[in-house]
């Protein structure tokens, strides 16, 4: 909550600054200037070894993203380098040359505000390109460009190393990826995000580290390489110290690795992850959708139904309405229903990459179904199951009951002579399961606590101030007593049992 | 380097002898020891990229012939090797290579064995990793017989994956088959064990696809099932009810992580 105030501050504050300094500007903070603060941030972040204020400018990354364009970078680049910079030069060569009616906005914004005079920090300058990148991936016409400023950005990247400049290297990580996978390029990328991996996680640099296993992850799954991508995982260690957003994605990654492998709980596990640590639905639609949907999924490989509810989330709605198909047939346990649903989304589920899983689904429709039956009779011939099961044959039906006694589906027996099956009653709905599930919950919570304790951030010598509070506190104290002392013989008949009490 | 000068005549002489009928299986696995050792001279045995695009061609029509040799010589491990082997030509030089007409059979066999072997989690993963769309899986012969099997063995539908046998797409398929059908037999004693308390001896061969009487009987001895020769059954033990236990040791614990949990946030 303090930071989104804080943020919301700062940006009034930058308001009033480009009101004194230059012509009014319209209400909402212009991106160059957001820029310029952001660079004033990162200059703080690097003098103060604060990484805080560098995670704060990238925070406002994706807002900023949206707002760029050939004019705004152009005017940032000008104001935040001196004339003769050599850096300036290279970096406005990546920009188109400016048109007539920028170069009349530099002009008029160049005289008011005071001129650096010396060159900001280089984390300023890989900032600067970081925006020209995401600004060159939001148009088709400049992926070529965006390849050959991602490759230089790369090699600058790595001669300056520099440990300041990691949280920003991580988001450029990402950028470079993007525009790999745009350019259709992703696995040419993948020795250079290979090497880059092992170099940060020799200079224990937790947050590009975990930035470069989410895009190999990403890269080899994309190309449905699961093998490679599970031995990546074993392999590796995911950086404790990262952000949610890189957790939320790994998580993600993992629950589709888990689920291809058919460990469905474990999958599960992951995707909850995954989706608590997600950003808020409305500000990463894309992310929130496609863990939902896989993990509608998952949860209906491990026998389970989804709530409802779900489905009705405004977000979800529109996205998950074939799976909420899916979901109404397998509840049913109708086969036949399930398979024309199947058929009828394959090209969706195909694009959302989960078609094969959802064809795994169909041994979860016939267990629905014979459990259903279990529980209205007790008694059932094979005839019955086979014709309410829309199964082949009886032979069928008798081997496939069979097997979900074994696996503990439904509780009961076959008579085979009288080819009838036989229904236990139900089990008692309390037990060590119970306690189990209990456990877990509180076992979550408790963890919850112990990170956010974990969390809070306790900043250096506060303790000074409330020691020096406590001083005076004593110093008072003992004024007190001495007042008391030398103040009369007339207080001692009250404060005698007060004072044996004590 | 420019493979040696009699790796062709033996490629020509190995294609010779693979395609007689019958195959000449000794033959054949004489040739391909040699033609390996022609191919690591050459450095063909695992593909550079800057390897001539017919010399690749030839190494993996080799390395094929030699996969299929060795399923029809009943030799899987040897299979295992040939297909790794044979993994880096399918899938890096995939973009460069013609495809290969044997490469769909020899993915499906590749499947089948890991069904064979029961290696469930391995085959959803090749078959997730496979270059295929996914409507193509199920109109690629070679592919969608182990996939429809994979089907049937997890539904339980055994009686299907018995009658499976004749369908096989090859003739190599069949080999895989018969051998999942001892893994199939197992399946269905486990599962008779558990939802049957009594079954006649006839349907229990029927069930468990024996054609004689005497096979069931061993079968069943194997398993410690009881049979009543007189009456003609076979009564399965029935394991003792579990009883349901109170993890005293569990909650304990539990309730002591609880309060020092507690004792820590209070």
């Amino acid at each position: 909550m303090t930071d989104v105030e804080m943020k919301t501050e700062d940006k009034a504050q930058d308001k009033a600054q480009d009101k004194t300094k230059e012509e009014p500007k319209p209400v909402p903070v212009s991106p160059a200037a957001e820029i310029k603060s952001n660079v004033a941030l990162i200059e703080r972040a690097v003098a103060t070894l604060e990484p805080r204020f560098t995670m704060r400018v990238l925070r406002t990354l994706t807002s900023l993203r949206k707002r760029l364009n050939d004019a705004v970078l152009r005017e940032a680049v000008e104001e935040v380098y001196p004339k003769d910079s050599s850096i300036k030069k290279s970096l406005l060569s990546w920009l188109p040359a400016a048109t007539s009616a920028d170069h009349s906005m530099d002009i008029d914004g160049a005289p008011a505000s005071s001129k650096p005079t010396s060159d900001p920090v280089p984390e300023v300058e890989i900032y600067l390109r970081l925006l020209i990148l995401h600004h060159f991936l939001s148009s088709q016409s400049t992926y070529g460009k965006a390849m050959e400023l991602a490759q230089d950005t790369v090699a600058k990247m790595q001669a300056l190393n520099r440990r300041s400049m990691d949280p920003i290297g991580a988001k450029v990580w990402y950028a470079v990826e993007r525009t790999y996978e745009l350019a259709g390029e992703l696995a040419d990328a993948r020795p250079m995000f290979l090497a880059a991996q092992r170099t940060s996680s020799l200079r224990h640099d937790d947050e590009t580290q975990a930035s470069l296993i989410n895009r190999l992850l990403r890269s080899y799954l994309q190309y449905s390489l699961y093998d490679q991508a599970d031995k990546l995982v074993s392999k590796t260690t995911f950086p404790a110290s990262a952000s949610n957003s890189q957790f939320a994605r790994y998580h993600y990654y993992l629950g589709r690795i888990k689920v291809v492998q058919l460990n469905y709980t474990a999958a599960h596990t992951n995707l909850q992850q995954a989706i608590r640590r997600a950003p808020p639905a409305k500000v990463a639609p894309g992310f929130y959708q496609a863990v939902h949907k896989l993990s509608v999924v998952v949860e209906l490989l491990m026998g389970d139904i989804p709530e409802r509810s779900l489905f009705r989330h405004p977000v979800l709605e529109k996205a998950l309405s074939a799976y909420y198909d899916i979901v109404t047939a397998v509840r049913t346990g109708s086969l036949s229903q399930f398979q024309t649903t199947l058929s009828k989304h394959a090209a969706l589920f195909e694009a959302d990459k989960t078609y094969t899983l959802i064809g795994r689904l169909r041994q979860n429709v016939i267990k629905t179904g014979i459990r259903r039956l279990s529980l209205s009779y007790s008694r059932i011939s094979l005839r019955d199951i086979c014709v309410k099961l829309h199964l082949d044959s009886e032979e069928d039906a008798e081997y496939i009951v069979g097997k979900a006694i074994r696996d503990g589906v439904i509780d009961g027996r076959i008579v085979h002579e009288k080819g009838w099956m036989e229904c236990g009653g139900q089990k008692g709905g309390y037990g060590p399961e119970v306690a189990e599930v209990f456990q877990r919950r509180i076992g979550y919570c408790l963890e919850l606590h112990n990170q956010s304790v974990k969390a809070m951030r306790y900043p250096l010598n506060a303790h000074r101030k409330e020691l020096a509070a406590a001083e005076g506190a004593r110093e008072r104290e003992k004024e007190l007593a001495k007042q008391v002392q030398e103040g009369g013989g007339d207080l001692d008949d009250d404060d005698s049992p007060l004072g044996e009490g004590f | 380097m420019s493979p040696p000068s009699h790796l062709p005549a033996l490629y020509q002489e190995l294609q010779r002898s693979f395609e007689s009928r019958p195959c000449n299986l000794q033959n054949c696995g004489q040739l391909l020891a040699k033609l390996k050792i022609g191919l690591i001279e050459a450095g063909l045995l695992v593909p550079q990229p800057n390897s001539k695009l017919e010399d690749l061609v030839v190494a993996r029509d080799i390395l094929e012939i030699g996969a299929i040799c060795s399923i029809r010589a009943q030799d899987v491990p040897s299979f295992d090797r040939y297909f790794s082997q044979l993994q880096t030509f399918y899938n890096d030089f995939s973009s460069v290579l013609p495809p290969s007409q044997r490469e769909y059979p020899i993915r499906g066999l590749n499947l089948i064995r890991l069904l064979t072997q029961n290696r469930i989690a391995d085959f959803h993963t090749t078959l997730e990793s496979l270059p295929l769309p996914a409507d193509e899986i199920s109109s690629n012969p070679y592919i969608s017989h182990p996939v429809n099997l994979e089907r049937r063995l997890m539904e339980g539908s055994y009686s299907k994956v018995w009658h499976a046998r004749e369908e096989a797409p090859i003739e190599e398929y069949k080999f895989f088959v018969d051998s999942l059908m001892g893994t199939i037999r197992n399946e269905i004693a486990s599962c008779e064990e558990t939802a049957y308390e009594t079954l006649p001896l006839k349907d229990a061969a029927t069930l468990l696809f024996f054609s004689s009487q005497s096979e069931l009987v061993k079968f069943a001895q194997e398993r410690e099932w009881q049979i009543d020769v007189v009456g003609g059954t076979i009564t399965f033990a029935k394991k003792g009810e579990e009883r349901v236990e109170i993890p005293k040791e569990k909650l304990i614990l539990a309730d002591l992580a609880y309060a020092r949990e507690l004792e820590q946030i209070v």
